[in-house]
This record gives C-alpha cells, sequence and structure tokens, in this order.
C-alpha cells in the first residue's frame, strides 16, 4: 500500500502531504525531510526508487518523479510493485492536469483542497480507488458545482442584508 | 475553494523570502484566529476560511494545536463545502488515536447512514484516512452494508472497501471477514472496473489472513485476468496507455501468489495462457514511458506469479531470459527490478545455472552510480550464492566492502558472514573470511557477527586452533579493530595453550598482543579481556606474574564493572591451592544450536510490511514461510492424516452416500461407521481432511435428496429446482471415463450475477471443466457446463457441487452429484462355470460382504430389482443361479490408476419374509462393502415415501 504521499517542489518546500500510515506529527516531519533532501541528492538517469532506512516510520521504498518544478513522492511497501506506483502517480498528475487544466504549482498552493479532493477520489486509505480519470475529474467538478450553490447562497444572503 | 481572505493570506506568506518573516505572519494570523474562535458566533463560511488557513499552514510543516473542534463542528454542516473542509481537516489533523475521535463517531454514522451518497463519501473517507478502534468497533458494519449492498452506487461501493481494508489492517479482530468473505469475492465479477480493482486490494488483505475462507477467488482473479488479457474486455475509459487497467491487472497477479496453485486444470490452463499472452506482450519495447512503464508492471508481476506457481516451468525459463537482457538494461528502472525479480528467482529455484551465467554483469551491478542499483545487486548475490561460487562472491563482497555505501556496509557485513557461514567447505576459509571481515569492515560489524563467530568456533573443534593462529596474527596488524580484540580475547582466552608451543605464539607473547592494546578500549572490552587473563592464569601459570600486576593495578579503578572483576580474579588467583581456579575456567561447553543471529537481525531490517511478502531474500530455506507456502503445507498434512486414516474416511464416506435415506448425513454415517471404527472417529477424519467439504454437507440444499435419488441410478433429469434457478444434467460413462453436461436455467426475469460453480471432488475422482462458466446467467436463459470426470482410484464419496449467485443478494446452493462408484463399472456376462469358478476365487470375507435387507410388506419387487442391478451397470447373468428369481450379477470396476477390480454379487428376493439376501464378492474389500452400501441404499429406497 501506499503508506504516504509527499508533493515538493526544487526547493524542497512541501507543498502537499497525505499519511495513510499512523505516524506522529515530529516523525512526519523528519522523515518528509529526510526524504526530501535524498531524492533532491539523486541525480537524474537513477531509478525513480529510492530505499528508505528501515526506521518503524521510515519502512519499504518511496516512489518518485518530477513534472516540472514538482516533486511527486509516494512512499510504498517493500512488497508492492513500483512500476505500477509510478504509474498510479502519474495518473494523478493527468487527473490533476485535467482538472486544473494544465496544471502548475501554483494551482496547487492556491487551490490545495482541490488537490486533496482529486486524490481523495483516487487514491482511498493508501490504495487505488479509481483509475478511470473521466469519473475522477466528472466527480470533482460534481463537487465543485455543489460548493459554488452553496456560495451563491452566501452571496445573496449577504447582498440581502445589505 | 474560493475565498479572497484564504487567496491573500497564501500570497502574504508566499511573499515572505525568509523563513523569519513566515513566521511572523504565520503567528500574526493564528494569533486572529485564534481570537476569531474564542469570541465565538462565528459564520460557517468564516469558521470555514480560518479552518481553511490552518489546514494551510499545517501543509506548510507548522504545529497546529488549535481550531480541531472547528473542524469538528464543519462537518455536521448543511452546505457542502463546509462539511468537505470540516473533513479535509479532521483527515489532515486527526490520526486513530486522538481524544477527539470520539467526538467524530456520530457525525460520522449519520453521514454514513445519510441517503446523499456523497456524505457517505466523505465519511468513508475519513474513516479511511483516520480509522481507529472506536471508528472500526462502531461503524464496521456501516461500511460492510455500503459495501454489499445492492443499492450502493459504484462510487460508493470502491470506497467502501477500502475503508474496510483500512479497517481490516487496524483491527482485524474488528472484521468478521470469513462470515463476509462470499459476498466480499463476488465482487471482484462486478462490472465496474473501479469497483473490481478496489475489492481486490480488500480480498489480497483478507486472504492472507484467512486462505481458506478465501479460495473462492482464486477462480474469479483468473477468469478477471482472462477476460481482460486474453478475451480482452474491458471498458476502453479503463485503457492507459494502450494497456487495459494495469493497477488491477499488477493486482489480481498478486493476490494469486497469496494462494498455492490451483488444482483445478481449467483454471491452471486459463493462468497459463494468461501469463505467456503477459510474455508474448512484452517481447516489443514501447517508445512511451507510460505505456512502457505500465507494461513492465504487469511483466515483473506475471513473473513474480509464474515463480511462485512453478519455479521450473518454461514461462519461467522465457522470463530468465527476459530478466538477463533487462539487467543489461539502460533503463535504471528496468535494470532495478530486473535484478529484484531474479533475485526473487534465486531465492526460490534450485535451478541457479542459469541465473550463474550473468553473475558478472550482476557483480558489476555493485558499481552501478545509483545505490538503489547496487542495493538490488547486493540482494541477487545473496540470493544466488551456494556452495559453488560462495568463493567469488564473497571475496568480490569483501573488496567492495571498501568503497561501499556507509549505509549499505552494515547489511554487506551481516550478509557476508551469513554466506561465509552457510556455504563454508573448508574451516580455514571461514576462519581467514570472517577474520578478514572484522578487520576490515570495522564499525560495521555488528556485535551479533562477533557473537556468531565465537559460537561456531566453540562448537567446532577442528576450527580452533586455527582460528587462534589467525586471530593473533590480526591482532598484531597496526590496525586492529576493537572488534578483533574482543573476537582475541575470547579465542585466545579458550583455546590459547593449543597454539603456545608455536614460534611467536607463547604465553606471555599472547599476553603482549592483547595487553598492547587494553588501555585503548572500551570499558565492556577492558573487563572481557580480565576475564581472558584469569583464564590465562589457569592456562599458563609461568606468566601469572604479569597478570597479577594488571588485576593488581584494576583493583584501583573507578568503574565498578571493572574493579569488581580485578578484585575477584585476584583473589581466585592467589587462593592457596588451584581448585577454584580450575572450576571457573573450565573450557566452555558447546553452544545449543539455535537460530542464527545474523538471520533475524537481518530479517528485522527488511522486514515490516502491510501486505505479508510473498517472498524473502536469501536462498531457498528462507522461502519456506511465505504464506502460500505454508497454507500448502498445512493441506498436505491435512491429507495425510487423510492416508493414516484410510479406514475411518471410507466409512464415513459411505454413510454420505447412503445418507439419501437419513434425516441427515451425520445418523447414517454413524450407522455405518460401526464395523471398523467409531463413528466419532470417522467423522473426525473427515473433518480434518476437508473442513469445507464437512460444512457443505451440513449445508445440502433442502430438498435435494429427492433429486438426488432419483438420478442415482445415472439417468438424467432435474438435480435441483427453486423458484429462481432450476440444475439439470445429463451424463454418460465409459470406463473410468465420464462425461457430464450440467444446465443451469434461471427462471426470474433478472440476471443472475457473479455466477459460480465449484465442485469438491473426492480423491481418486477428477472432475474438470472443460471450458469457463459464464460469470452471470440472463433472464430466462440456460447455460450449460461440460465436466469430465476421471475415476484414478477407488472413491468412495461423491463430488459436492457448490452454487452462488448474486440476485439481490448473494445465494449459495450446495448439492451432491450422482456420480456414485457403479458409473464407472461395465457390465459383463459370464457363463456359469466362469461365475462359480471366480466366485470361489475371490472367497469369503473380507472381500466378500453380505447383509440380509428387510423391506417393508410387500415390497419386494423382482422388476425393480432388475433394474436397481441393471442401472448400476451390472450385467445380469441369465440362467446361471439354478433357482429362478434369483440374480447373479456381474461387473468390472475401472480406474485409470489403480487398475480394475472384478465385481460379483448374488441377489436372493424372498417374498414370504420380505427381504432380499445381498452378497457381494469383489477382488477389493473396500468396493465390496461400498458396492453393497449402494445396492443396499436402492433397494430400501422408496419413492412414495421420500419427504
Amino acid at each position: 500500500m501506499i503508506n504516504f504521499i509527499i508533493i515538493f517542489n526544487r526547493q524542497g518546500k512541501i507543498r502537499l502531504t497525505r499519511w495513510y500510515q499512523y505516524s506522529t506529527d515530529k516523525q512526519k516531519a523528519s522523515l518528509s525531510q529526510d526524504v526530501v533532501t535524498q531524492i533532491l541528492a539523486r541525480k537524474r538517469g537513477m531509478c525513480n526508487i529510492l530505499e528508505l532506512d528501515g526506521r518503524r516510520e521510515a519502512r519499504g521504498k518511496a516512489i518518485y518523479k518530477r513534472y516540472a518544478s514538482l516533486f511527486f513522492c509516494f512512499g510504498i511497501d517493500w512488497n508492492d510493485n513500483e512500476l505500477s506506483g509510478l504509474e498510479v502517480l502519474h495518473k494523478y498528475v493527468e487527473c490533476l492536469d485535467q482538472y486544473f487544466g494544465n496544471v502548475c504549482e501554483l494551482d496547487i498552493i492556491y487551490n490545495y483542497s482541490a488537490a486533496y479532493q482529486v486524490m481523495d477520489e483516487m487514491l482511498l486509505g493508501g490504495h487505488a480507488q479509481e483509475t478511470n480519470k473521466k469519473i475522477v475529474v466528472k466527480h470533482c467538478k460534481g463537487f465543485d458545482k455543489l460548493e459554488e450553490s452553496d456560495s451563491i447562497v452566501h452571496n445573496l444572503r449577504a447582498s440581502n442584508i445589505a | 475553494m474560493s475565498m479572497r481572505g484564504l487567496t491573500v493570506f497564501i500570497a502574504d506568506i508566499r511573499n515572505c523570502r525568509v523563513r523569519e518573516l513566515e513566521e511572523k505572519r504565520i503567528n500574526k494570523e493564528m494569533a486572529n484566529i485564534r481570537t476569531k474562535f474564542k469570541e465565538g458566533s462565528l459564520s460557517g463560511y468564516d469558521k470555514k476560511k480560518y479552518v481553511c488557513k490552518l489546514l494551510y499552514m499545517y501543509i506548510l510543516g507548522w504545529d497546529i494545536d488549535f481550531g480541531h473542534m472547528e473542524a469538528v463542528g464543519l462537518i455536521s454542516s448543511t452546505k457542502y463545502s463546509e462539511k468537505q473542509i470540516g473533513y479535509l481537516g479532521i483527515t489532515l489533523l486527526m490520526h486513530e488515536n486522538s481524544d477527539l475521535v470520539r467526538l467524530v463517531v456520530n457525525s460520522i454514522r449519520k453521514d454514513l447512514e445519510d441517503n446523499n451518497e456523497i456524505h457517505n463519501c466523505l465519511a468513508l473517507h475519513a474513516i479511511a484516512n483516520i480509522g481507529g478502534r472506536e471508528m472500526a468497533e462502531s461503524l464496521a458494519g456501516d461500511v460492510h452494508r455500503l459495501l454489499v449492498s445492492p443499492n450502493s452506487k459504484s462510487f460508493v461501493k470502491k470506497k467502501a472497501a477500502l475503508t474496510m481494508l483500512r479497517l481490516f489492517r487496524k483491527h482485524p479482530d474488528v472484521i468478521p471477514a470469513p462470515d463476509w468473505a462470499e459476498r466480499i469475492t463476488n465482487i471482484i465479477d462486478d462490472y465496474d472496473l473501479g469497483v473490481c480493482l478496489s475489492v481486490t486490494s480488500l480480498v489480497t488483505a483478507l486472504a492472507q489472513q484467512y486462505p481458506e475462507s478465501f479460495m473462492m477467488a482464486i477462480p474469479k482473479a483468473i477468469m478477471r485476468l482472462h477476460k481482460v488479457i486474453v478475451e480482452r474486455d474491458f471498458s476502453a475509459d479503463y485503457v492507459y496507455y494502450k494497456i487495459p487497467i494495469p493497477w488491477l491487472q499488477v493486482k489480481l497477479l498478486r493476490l494469486l501468489q497469496y494462494f498455492p496453485p490451483t488444482e483445478d486444470p481449467n483454471m491452471a490452463e486459463m493462468l497459463h495462457n494468461v501469463l505467456q499472452t503477459i510474455i508474448n506482450n512484452s517481447l516489443e519495447t514501447p517508445r512511451n514511458v507510460q505505456h512502457n512503464n505500465a507494461q513492465n508492471a504487469i511483466l515483473f508481476e506475471a513473473i513474480n506469479l509464474a515463480i511462485h506457481l512453478d519455479c521450473e516451468s518454461d514461462i519461467v525459463r522465457q522470463a530468465t531470459t527476459i530478466l538477463a537482457r533487462f539487467i543489461l538494461s539502460k533503463e535504471t528502472n528496468v535494470r532495478y527490478l530486473g535484478l529484484e525479480t531474479m533475485a526473487h528467482l534465486a531465492a526460490v529455484t534450485d535451478e541457479l545455472d542459469e541465473i550463474k551465467k550473468h553473475e558478472e554483469t550482476i557483480i558489476l551491478s555493485l558499481r552501478d552510480k545509483d545505490i538503489s542499483v547496487r542495493r538490488r545487486g547486493l540482494d541477487l548475490l545473496y540470493s544466488m550464492c551456494d556452495v559453488s561460487n560462495a568463493k567469488t562472491i564473497v571475496s568480490e563482497l569483501i573488496r567492495y566492502l571498501h568503497i561501499a555505501d556507509y549505509a549499505l556496509r552494515e547489511e554487506m557485513v551481516l550478509k557476508i558472514a551469513i554466506m561465509t557461514e552457510k556455504y563454508a567447505t573448508e574451516h580455514s576459509w571461514y576462519v581467514d573470511v570472517i577474520l578478514q571481515l572484522i578487520s576490515s569492515a570495522g564499525d560495521h560489524v555488528g556485535e551479533e557477527v562477533w557473537y556468531r563467530v565465537v559460537q561456531i568456533v566453540t562448537n567446532h573443534e577442528n576450527l580452533q586452533e586455527y582460528s587462534a593462529k589467525m586471530v593473533l596474527h590480526y591482532m598484531r596488524s597496526p590496525h586492529c579493530h576493537e572488534n578483533m580484540l574482543k573476537v582475541g580475547g575470547y579465542i585466545l582466552g579458550e583455546y590459547g595453550h593449543l597454539i603456545a608451543n608455536l614460534p611467536g605464539c607463547s604465553p606471555i607473547e599472547q599476553f603482549n598482543t592483547l595487553h598492547a592494546r587494553f588501555g585503548l578500549c572500551s570499558l565492556a572490552t577492558r573487563a572481557l579481556l580480565l576475564s581472558t587473563y584469569i583464564k590465562f592464569v589457569n592456562l599458563f601459570p609461568e606468566i601469572k606474574g604479569a597478570i597479577l600486576a594488571v588485576f593488581n593495578q584494576y583493583r584501583h579503578v573507578l568503574d565498578a564493572e571493572l574493579q569488581q572483576r580485578a578484585c575477584e580474579y585476584m583473589a581466585i588467583a592467589t587462593m592457596p591451592t588451584d581448585d577454584l581456579l580450575q572450576t571457573v575456567c573450565e573450557e566452555m561447553p558447546q553452544f545449543p544450536e539455535r537460530e542464527s543471529a545474523l538471520l533475524s537481525r537481518l530479517n528485522e531490517k527488511t522486514g515490516q510490511t502491510e501486505d505479508k511478502r510473498t517472498w524473502n531474500i536469501g536462498g531457498k530455506d528462507s522461502n519456506e514461510k511465505t504464506p502460500a507456502n505454508l497454507l500448502a503445507a498445512k493441506e498436505r498434512n491435512e491429507n495425510g492424516s487423510v492416508d493414516d486414516l484410510v479406514a475411518g474416511v471410507s466409512n464415513a464416506s459411505l454413510g454420505t452416500t447412503a445418507g439419501g435415506e437419513g434425516e441427515d448425513g451425520s445418523a447414517a454415517s454413524a450407522a455405518n461407521g460401526g464395523a471398523s471404527s467409531t463413528p466419532a472417529a470417522s467423522s473426525a477424519a473427515s473433518a480434518s481432511s476437508k473442513p469445507a467439504g464437512l460444512s457443505w454437507k451440513d449445508q445440502l440444499a433442502p430438498g435435494s435428496e429427492k433429486w438426488y435419488n432419483r438420478l442415482r441410478d445415472g439417468s438424467d433429469g432435474v438435480l435441483y429446482e427453486d423458484s429462481i434457478l432450476q440444475i439439470g444434467i445429463k451424463s454418460e460413462y465409459h470406463g473410468h471415463l465420464g462425461r457430464l453436461a450440467m444446465y443451469f436455467g434461471n427462471k426470474t426475469h433478472t440476471q443472475l450475477g457473479s455466477f459460480t460453480v465449484t465442485v469438491d471432488s473426492p480423491e481418486g475422482l477428477v472432475v474438470a471443466s472443460s471450458h469457463t462458466l459464464a460469470t452471470s446467467i440472463g433472464p430466462s436463459t440456460q447455460i450449460q457446463q461440460l465436466y469430465s470426470l476421471e475415476c484414478q482410484q477407488i472413491v468412495t464419496e461423491v463430488p459436492m457441487i457448490r452454487i452462488s449467485y448474486h440476485a439481490g443478494s448473494t445465494q449459495s446452493i450446495y448439492l451432491r452429484l450422482p456420480v456414485t462408484l457403479t458409473r464407472f463399472i461395465e457390465p459383463i456376462q459370464l457363463s456359469s462355470a466362469d461365475f462359480f469358478a471366480r466366485w470361489k476365487q475371490i472367497g469369503g470375507p473380507p472381500r466378500e460382504v453380505q447383509e440380509v435387507i428387510k423391506v417393508a410388506p410387500d415390497r419386494i419387487d423382482l422388476e425393480k430389482a432388475r433394474s436397481i442391478l441393471v442401472n448400476n451397470r451390472l450385467g445380469i447373468c441369465e440362467n446361471v443361479d439354478p433357482k429362478p428369481g434369483n440374480f447373479v450379477a456381474t461387473g468390472v470396476f475401472n480406474t485409470s490408476m489403480s487398475g480394475k477390480v472384478g465385481c460379483l454379487l448374488r441377489l436372493e428376493p424372498n417374498k414370504e419374509t420380505d427381504m432380499y439376501r445381498l452378497t457381494v464378492r469383489t477382488t477389493s474389500d473396500v468396493v465390496s462393502k461400498h458396492l453393497k452400501e449402494i445396492l443396499q441404499t436402492a433397494l430400501l429406497y422408496n419413492p412414495n415415501h421420500t419427504r
């Protein structure tokens, strides 16, 4: 299963995390720092798989891929199929791309909750739940409509009071 | 999430060029939010906005110690946008042990029970992300309902499956997995590939814990794979770079690795086709990275499965060729995975020759520029090591140790030590390597390594002298590591006397070598050396003086441990007699055999995964405890117990065949069991042989006896019928072979989904389906399934089938197939002379069985008796018995592996007393007994009296 997801940029700034394994905030901070440093130090042409050091919270492997300024990284079990994981990761990027329309780092910064929503539609509890891009994006857009109707009501109320 | 306040805040933070400024801005905002929350009476919108800001700070890595309550408040909002942020908040901020979990359980339950699916989904997300014991205990039932309910939409089902998986992983005791096994496994057939994907993950986890309850997942997984890969039946939306849903393929291939290979030849054939297709597909290398990755993901998983099924198969041979190409690939990922998969193969196969051909390439991979690849190379070398190549591999690894990454060294040392110990053919080689290792790897040598050396030297007398000599030699080198001193201290203390006569090894020289470094050692080592010295006092009285000086000096050191040792040793050494000294310093006894501490240390390093490992790094013996192997071993044991209790089983099964008469099978088996074993013993035997089988018998469909009895004479007709399903049967037999056609008719106007038929055939009878059965039956349609039968040995039980389908809910029907032993009899006609000659030849008991059968008044019916004999495929020999009305019948019972059994019998009806006397003589006492039972049951059977 996927134990954690960390999305960070070339400067090592973390943009999004999701922890499917149980870790304390302190462990999370030290592990993500570790993983980010190690991945940033890796050179082009090296494989997309990094073996973690085997501490309780750092078991298994990290698989990662760079897209423009962002690195997407999944922590997976020792046993897991690495390529399958890498392609789930790619699929997630594709879904973000479709949802935002040419996604960039700023989209993820300003609309982090949408990025989480896409993630939660694709992955749940560390396993892939839906890999059909159309369905994932359709659901997320559907949620946006619900949100929109909320805010229309909110605006109407606000103007009434005014 | 369009909130101006939030956008402005994020922009502010982004504008902070240095961390101090960011911290200032964050603190200011936190203070602001704290005040706002304290004031209370915030609108939902404001609450949402502030929670969003807090979440953003949290993502940036700042500690958030408030705002949880506001997030909890938001989840019960009626507005979607507020609810959604509330849920996002709790999934990020809370964990399974949070005190606040208690507060949200009720809101979550409300949302799970809501008719609004979107609320269901949000609630499921929360459980799947937080999922503590409290949630598991109070919500698992609701999650299960959403998973199996026919009213659940696909997108709810998917989430429910993965949520259940999470709860099971955390608290397996809360989920009654075996009870839910069937309904959950059936969902693998779901039309929606997303649902199938999620459920496969769930089943994979459950099956590791309860392999027996989830056996039915095997055919389901194989059929689904076949459908996607061979039949290419899938929805176009799920195609990923020309490959249909690679993730599902990978998961299904993985699932099968947790089970022993299927025994159904038809399934095995389908699976073989699947694997071959995958191998064939991989002959081309796609240009597109994604396409290539997806294809390889499947290929590697398929190879792993093929290795698991049979590591000497043709598929594995083809795979080895592919792997050989992969480890030379320019692409690092492929090289990495090639080495990893090859290590899997090396870890389980006996045939290392193919892999050894690539030894050079593999050794070169230790110098790859990527540490991940280097690690794989190391693991592969470790796995492929055997007696023939141990020397090369070990010397390569020792050479490489000097330049290896620090992160790798400890593991390397462990592995070298294990290989050396395991594959050493000469004692001197073991000592040389291990001492070289200790001297060159220095700090990376863990305690376990030198403990192990001491154990081995102590236990092998012929190592002692050589190692004492060598360790002394190493201790004289200028860069002697402290670990070497520890080994040296121990070994010289025990075996120093063995070399005392060699030049340069005199007692005082040994002592001086050790003591030269005494001052530079850690306290623990010094303590150890003091013990060596007292042993020296015992071994070499001539150097007592020098040693006593040391003890004397150390009586005054600050460290309590050293001081105590020095004082005590001093006292012992200066006693008037040497008695105590000799007793204390007696040679150490051998160590008891125990698991190598090295191996446990190594496993510790690579353990801890959520899924059980399908294989372990290392040789064959490291892999005997994988889940599927354990299961297979268990089955072997159970079958073994069957052989031991042949008599008991045959009696129990007779009871089953005769069970048509009694209210239940067990009463009948008790009645029949008495002869050679007690009924309790016989039922215990069948219980241990096939737990599933026994429960099947208990669950025979009500009323099925009626149809079964009607078909027992081998005719065609209805085997079962209810308001939904009608099952018909047609059969023909020839010698030891037979063919059986079953017809399944759907009587309703809706489709029956998840249709599965499983056959449980008794030992000795092979029932194979000739093609794959459809997984659903359309409204008012009939499908047909053909089975081929082969009687290999004497069978005393009939096959059972289990039919399950989904129509609103999952239904299961358990039936017996009327395939009795007599189906494999060929009738023959014998002349009077021949008959009696053979009759005499067989002789009396145990090969003769006689029974007087009393029937209801006036129920002696010669025509019926004749047809019973004919229907049981016996040839009636006319004019053999002098008394008209008596029957003499003969036949040959055929098996493919245990030869033929001649069957002769006489049936003497007596109308006056309403009795038949039946005498059966066959060349096998088991057959005699069983044939008698079958005929007796048939003669007693009265269709009018049957329920």
